[in-house]
């Protein structure tokens, strides 16, 4: 109270009215009062753009509006969607952390345990990957606009970026360390960060499965994002990045690799991020119902088509409207065909596709149509070389925790 | 009246599924749930799912609680028929006519049981590193107003207590009374910081709350506020 330059406080009170008195105890900073707002992104995590949607503080869930996502070819860190069950200390920004100082354990089920400083990775052979990185709860609150609603953050389509990563391949990592992974014992790659939980919360991790050479052989190490050393906030110095897989299966802050014969019992592996095999009924599959038999982990990404343009809500001027978007799956196969329908599904026009870099990356999408006035539903879906397609009722995969939304897009937009 | 009004007609849209809550909406367990939940995470987790039914909100609960979530059976039970009677698939009965509470009713320990002990502990021990201790805790013993602004606004930012470091985010407490909040901090200077109170040391009032509460600052503002205290 030394602002109020030795004046007793009850008396100063008297003598300028209590409003008064309140404003003249506060630091300068105070004295225009302004409603108490939510926090912006860039509160939230250091070096953000303040334009993203803030879904959650304490951690740090940040989603892209799509007019921002559209504006480039790979998404900038300060752009780039964030969903973090946990922080590492300190990671709640864009600065980098230093390789310095950094290990990494392989344990488990392997010949030779290993002990590696992160300075090493830069010894290696680098592999390059443009990639999308993608929540597996992206579009999740399409599920309420279409079926039913679900718990959980209610994301459109923007928890999901194009990015690129850089770092040796794990399987180079094992090879010079002769590790040596147990055959066929080891079945899953178990990846835990560095980050720790809050007060009581089990630790977060992720099993990956090992049998697939999608992961045994394209699984890097990554030490960059974008041409820069990782963003913290990111998963830097060290994130396992295994393209084709949803963002929650790339961990962050990698600590320890463990090679296992059983997927984690860890709650973020089951009942959290995770589908059952079959369709369920709302209310009728609870969490306590999740095996490991009866339902699957958020693994390779299903198939999806979004449209970046026009957006949804927007008026457009009749005549030739091009609708442009991207496209994208699991990078097993490239993207065969985006369709477009503006007669909610009974006849359908191909669009021109400009593919990515990699197949793990968006392909691009454009369609001519000519438009006339009035309300106009665009819809858009893709289908991939093993003839994997969106469903048009993305409802039909209805899951309890709304995870892998791929319904074929649906636009509403005015000709006018 | 008029907040609730606002609350009904966000629920007669969420029919269509569309609609967001900005605030949790009156009724029984609402303190409950303020303190329950940011423990870990702010509202917009749970005003997300509004709209859910009685069996996904038990999921739901009990995925917190899996998550490290601490609730007695009876807590429990509170949370999962306010969240499945206010936050459901379906409109929320009338409001009933809450009591104005008259503030000599109003009893610090009680508004310090439910609302701050799960973070700061029983005896304002805080946790090293997560929660910050509220005993012996210079900066809640020197100035009165600051806590009261750290309940009524929150606090975001680096900050030090007797040498350990915390960030946490501390959400704002701006449901509670402008009664209780001054029970509140009277109870947790009074009886946590008895040494170190100074010698001029005055009662805080609910009128101070009020016009404290009209300030509406932001945590960062509250951080800021916090810096200019002189600590020994």
């Amino acid at each position: 109270m030394k602002e109020n330059k030795g004046m007793d406080r009850r008396e100063f009170m008297k003598r300028t009215g209590a409003t008064a008195a309140m404003l003249g105890l506060f630091p300068s900073v105070f004295n225009v009062a302004r409603a108490q707002a939510k926090p912006t992104a860039d509160q939230v995590i250091k070096g953000k753009d303040p334009r993203l949607i803030v879904h959650n503080t304490s951690t740090g869930v940040l989603e892209t509006p799509l007019e921002l996502l559209r504006e480039h070819e790979i998404t900038p860190k300060e752009l780039l969607y964030v969903r973090n069950n946990q922080v590492l200390a300190g990671g709640k920004t864009l600065e980098p952390i230093p390789l310095k100082g950094w290990f990494i354990e392989i344990v488990g089920l392997v010949h030779r345990p290993a002990k590696i400083e992160a300075t090493a990775l830069k010894e290696f052979p680098q592999h390059e990957v443009t990639m999308v990185l993608q929540c597996s709860g992206n579009g999740r609150g399409f599920f309420a606009k279409y079926s039913k609603k679900t718990h959980g953050t209610q994301w459109k389509h923007g928890g999901m970026g194009q990015t690129v990563w850089k770092g040796p391949k794990l399987k180079d990592v094992l090879e010079k360390y002769k590790v040596e992974v147990y055959e066929p014992a080891a079945k899953f790659l178990t990846a835990n960060g560095r980050d720790e939980p809050s007060s009581k919360k089990p630790d977060f991790e992720h099993s990956l499965p090992w049998t697939d050479p999608y992961v045994r052989e394209n699984a890097i190490l990554a030490i960059e994002m974008n041409g820069e050393p990782i963003p913290a906030v990111h998963g830097g110095p060290v994130r396992l990045i295994v393209p084709g897989y949803y963002g929650t299966m790339n961990v962050k802050w990698v600590g320890t690799l463990r090679f296992e014969a059983h997927e984690t019992y860890n709650y973020n592996q089951i009942p959290r991020y995770r589908v059952p095999l079959y369709p369920v009924e709302p209310g009728k599959f609870s969490k306590s119902d999740y095996t490991f038999e009866n339902s699957r982990p958020n693994w390779h990404q299903k198939i999806k088509a979004v449209i970046f343009a026009p957006l949804d809500g927007e008026k457009v001027s009749a005549g030739l409207v091009r609708v442009k978007g991207v496209a994208f799956n699991d990078g097993v196969v490239p993207i065969e065909q985006v369709q477009v329908s503006t007669d909610m599904g009974k006849t359908w026009t191909t669009a021109a596709l400009k593919p990515g870099k990699s197949t793990f990356g968006w392909t691009f999408f454009e369609a001519p149509l000519v438009l006339k006035k009035g309300e106009v539903e665009i819809w858009v879906r893709a289908v991939d070389k093993l003839g994997r397609a969106q469903p048009l009722d993305g409802g039909i995969h209805w899951n309890p925790s709304g995870y892998e939304w791929n319904g074929a897009d649906r636009i509403k937009v005015t000709v006018g | 009246m008029k907040k609730h009004l606002l609350a009904l007609t966000a629920f007669f849209a969420l029919g269509a599924g569309l609609a967001q809550l900005s605030e949790l909406p009156p009724g029984p367990g609402r303190d409950l749930a303020f303190t329950k939940c940011q423990q870990c995470h702010d509202l917009g987790y749970v005003l997300d799912s509004a709209g859910i039914d009685r069996a996904e909100w038990k999921d739901l609960i009990e995925s917190m609680v899996d998550a490290g979530l601490e609730l007695t059976p009876k807590e429990f039970a509170i949370l999962l028929d306010y969240f499945s009677t206010y936050m459901g698939p379906n409109p929320p009965p009338p409001p009933e006519k809450v009591k104005e509470k008259v503030a000599l009713d109003v009893k610090g320990i009680d508004v310090y049981t439910k609302s701050c002990v799960a973070c700061h502990g029983k005896d304002g021990q805080g946790v090293p590193g997560a929660f910050p201790p509220l005993a012996n805790n210079p900066y809640v013993a020197k100035d009165r107003v600051y806590p009261a602004l750290v309940v009524l606004f929150g606090l975001t930012g680096p900050i030090e207590v007797n040498g350990q470091s915390y960030n946490g985010i501390m959400p704002s407490f701006a449901h509670l009374s402008d009664a209780e909040i001054a029970a509140v901090v009277e109870f947790v200077r009074t009886n946590f910081n008895a040494e170190l109170l100074p010698k001029d040391f005055k009662h805080l009032t609910a009128e101070e709350i009020k016009a404290l509460r009209a300030k509406k600052l932001t945590p960062d503002q509250v951080h800021a506020y916090r810096k200019k205290i002189k600590v020994k």
